[in-house]
């Protein structure tokens, strides 16, 4: 298992170490999307070269993909300058970014149309192969890499200076070094581990860092912490949860953001709390209240639809669904509950059973194979017949819970978000209420 | 019957594929016109409708298609362009097989192809029943020239039976082999020519798979030695050299359509090219 992983992680943390980095300054710039643009730009590079007769694999392939980021490169510098000229216009340069994207996107779509072989690896370079990494190529983008941030070091005082909005000189020519080396950058991790992944180690630690810390050299060190321990938490989950890795990660990472910032928006509401009291939840309440106002409605309008709430809640508590069931009706769902975790076992030995023989570890005779077969496919459709039974159950429990838990669930939300009103509005009258009172002493 | 005057000169046909216009042609001969609706090179999946199918379905009298779920476009281009051509699904001509697909994880969904794999046109076999139920077709839109497509048909099926003798003489030594293939692509091939496929790279195309799925695919090929992974042009090729370098396996790269390589220009040539290259990753 390890010789399967190791490389992959290995390249992560390459990945890692330059795109915590660079996701800094592309935050600061306001450049979010650089990244995909320039990935595509590079993509439209290799299609051109396939369309010239080259071979996915040739040299000649990688340094077509090469000048268009170059060519990418300088387009982006040329583009900040200008909107600098015209400040008055506002002209976002991630528009411009936008457009290059989608020209790039479907250039390539237009350009592959024509490429009779190897457009197939054009849309594989996008999408990326993370477990599929050699150590050659874990190697060069180590070297690379290690070129690259020891040059940003070097230089790291104007392309701070020009990343914060700080008066520089020679802006443009920093600029394009700038883009060229982040093309070549992104370029390469892409070929590696696709768009996505590259995105998510682009931004997702710049963005943790941001909200924890403040000074460039304190959001470095949160990234890189960040992105190394997604890169051993999201493989890690990739092979126990038996997921596909590179968007394991991806989503890691999703979870990771969303977690940091759960606990700030808790840590901000306890400090309202602390401030104005339990009415600082009034809001909370609120929307609380009106989610379940619509909760109600939806199952007392439609109980026949899907409502993953009260699934959500059925699945621990299944009382929730019994308690609404005749007591025949009962003992059907607890016989197909029974049913189906019986059968589902016993597919599960005969699928292991039919593995063993297709790969021959196992002998049957033929005749045993064939009804190995017909069992196989009867034993599908008594699953899916017993789970029909259950849906139908529940869909029985939805018709008498439709007034008999929506209108309660309508009416408790109604009055949360009642209560939770006139607590804002005492909030704001307070507040005006003191304001009135200033004036009329005023007066 | 004036309709029938009309069109008697040239049949239009509408192939969706490259395959369907190989066996029209084959029976339809110089009677008929085949535009095939879909590039071999770009996976029989167009991104987005092109004008040149909808002009193409405008004026067919004939659309003979793969069936099952492999034309997943074709029901906005006909809401666009309402043709006055007949419909032929060659899918209700052939006994489907009905197998599950080879998985390594038990409880895993059966995969994507809801019908099964519409591979079928790469069982040789299969042309007595396809190029029956085109000539029935045929027959139909231009009764006069029933005895020059019946006659068309017997040259053609005479052909592919020396043919296929030959083929299957080739690769008999090597009956019962155990195989891995990138994609389900292949069930109705390796039936034919006597290949156990075992497992499938990438059960859902475009869905790489997992670590875990991977490490039990080495390991069981490492221990049953099996010796030849069957790759088609949308395989994952990076993965499947990982695993053959894991394995020793010897990747073959098999042509799944007529033309999605130069090597398959036509019906015969894409049965060459597959059997020669099988031939080459099983030889020792």
């Amino acid at each position: 298992m390890l010789e399967l992983l190791w490389l992959p992680f290995l390249a992560c943390l390459v990945l890692s170490g330059i795109h915590a980095y660079l996701g800094l300054h592309v935050l600061t710039r306001g450049v979010i999307f650089v990244d995909l643009a320039l990935a595509q730009v590079a993509a439209l590079g290799m299609t051109t070269a396939l369309f010239l007769g080259h071979a996915p694999q040739d040299e000649a392939t990688y340094y077509y993909a090469l000048a268009f980021t170059v060519a990418g490169a300088a387009l982006f510098a040329v583009t900040r300058e200008h909107r600098e000229g015209g400040q008055g216009e506002g002209l976002p340069q991630e528009a411009i970014i936008g457009i290059v994207y989608a020209v790039a996107a479907a250039l390539t779509v237009l350009v592959l149309d024509r490429v009779a072989q190897g457009g197939e690896q054009i849309k594989q370079l996008l999408v990326g192969s993370i477990l599929a990494v050699t150590p050659e190529e874990v190697a060069r983008i180590a070297a690379l890499y290690a070129g690259i941030g020891g040059l940003h070091w070097l230089c790291r005082r104007p392309l701070l200076a020009i990343s914060l909005g700080r008066p520089a000189r020679h802006v443009r020519a920093w600029d394009f070094f700038f883009y060229l080396t982040f093309g070549l950058v992104v370029t390469s991790s892409v070929r590696i581990a696709g768009v996505l992944l590259v995105f998510s180690y682009l931004i997702v630690p710049a963005v943790i860092g941001a909200w924890l810390a403040s000074g460039i050299s304190r959001r470095l060190f949160i990234g890189w912490t960040v992105a190394f321990a997604v890169s051993g938490v999201g493989l890690a989950a990739s092979y126990l949860g038996d997921l596909p890795t590179g968007a394991t990660v991806v989503a890691t990472f999703g979870m990771l953001l969303a977690l940091v910032g759960g606990v700030r928006a808790l840590v901000a509401v306890a400090t309202q709390v602390r401030r104005h009291g339990v009415r600082a939840l009034a809001t909370l309440a609120l929307v609380m209240g009106a989610l379940a106002v619509l909760a109600g409605l939806a199952l007392a309008a439609f109980p026949r639809a899907d409502h993953l709430w009260l699934d959500a809640l059925e699945d621990p508590v299944p009382a929730v669904q019994t308690f609404f069931l005749t007591p025949y009706e009962r003992q059907v769902r607890i016989d197909s509950a029974a049913a189906i975790a019986r059968n589902a076992a016993e597919l599960r030995r005969l699928r292991a059973l039919q593995a063993e023989v297709q790969w021959g570890t196992r002998d049957l005779p033929d005749e045993q194979r064939e009804r190995l077969r017909q069992f196989l496919q009867a034993g599908d459709e008594i699953v899916a017949g017993d789970r029909l039974v259950m849906r139908t159950l529940r869909q029985h429990a939805r018709e008498r819970q439709r007034y008999a838990v929506g209108i309660p669930l309508i009416l408790a939300g109604a009055v949360l978000v009642a209560v939770s009103l006139r607590a804002q509005r005492a909030a704001v009258a307070g507040a005006g209420g003191g304001q009135e009172e200033g004036q009329h002493l005023h007066v | 019957m004036l309709v029938t005057l009309v069109v008697a000169a040239t049949i239009h046909v509408a192939a969706t594929t490259t395959d369907v216009r190989e066996l029209v042609m084959a029976v339809g001969g110089d009677r008929v016109r085949v535009e095939t609706l879909t590039d071999p090179s770009q996976g029989h999946h167009p991104r987005e409708l092109l004008p040149r199918q909808l002009t193409v379905l405008a004026k067919a009298d004939l659309l003979a298609r793969v069936g099952f779920d492999n034309e997943p476009w074709l029901p906005q281009a006909l809401r666009s362009v309402r043709p006055r051509a007949r419909d032929l699904d060659l899918s209700k001509a052939i006994t489907p097989i009905t197998t599950e697909t080879a998985r390594l994880r038990a409880d895993s969904r059966p995969h994507i192809h809801a019908f099964g794999s519409p591979n079928y046109w790469l069982d040789p076999e299969n042309a007595h029943p396809l190029t029956a139920a085109i000539l029935d077709k045929l027959m139909a839109i231009s009764p006069d020239h029933r005895a020059a497509f019946e006659q068309n048909r017997s040259r053609f099926l005479a052909k592919v039976d020396t043919a296929m003798a030959r083929w299957l003489e080739q690769l008999r030594p090597y009956r019962g082999t155990r195989v891995v293939v990138g994609h389900d692509a292949w069930p109705y091939f390796a039936r034919r020519f006597g290949l156990t496929i075992t497992a499938t790279v990438e059960e859902k195309p475009g869905v790489p798979p997992s670590p875990k799925y991977l490490a039990t695919l080495i390991d069981r090929m490492r221990q049953t030695g099996v010796r030849v992974i069957i790759a088609d042009p949308e395989s994952p090729m990076v993965l499947l050299h990982r695993i053959s370098g894991a394995t020793g396996a010897r990747v073959a790269l098999l042509v799944p359509s007529v033309g999605a390589d130069p090597a398959a220009s036509d019906y015969f040539t894409l049965f060459e090219v597959n059997v020669a290259r099988l031939l080459k990753a099983l030889t020792p």
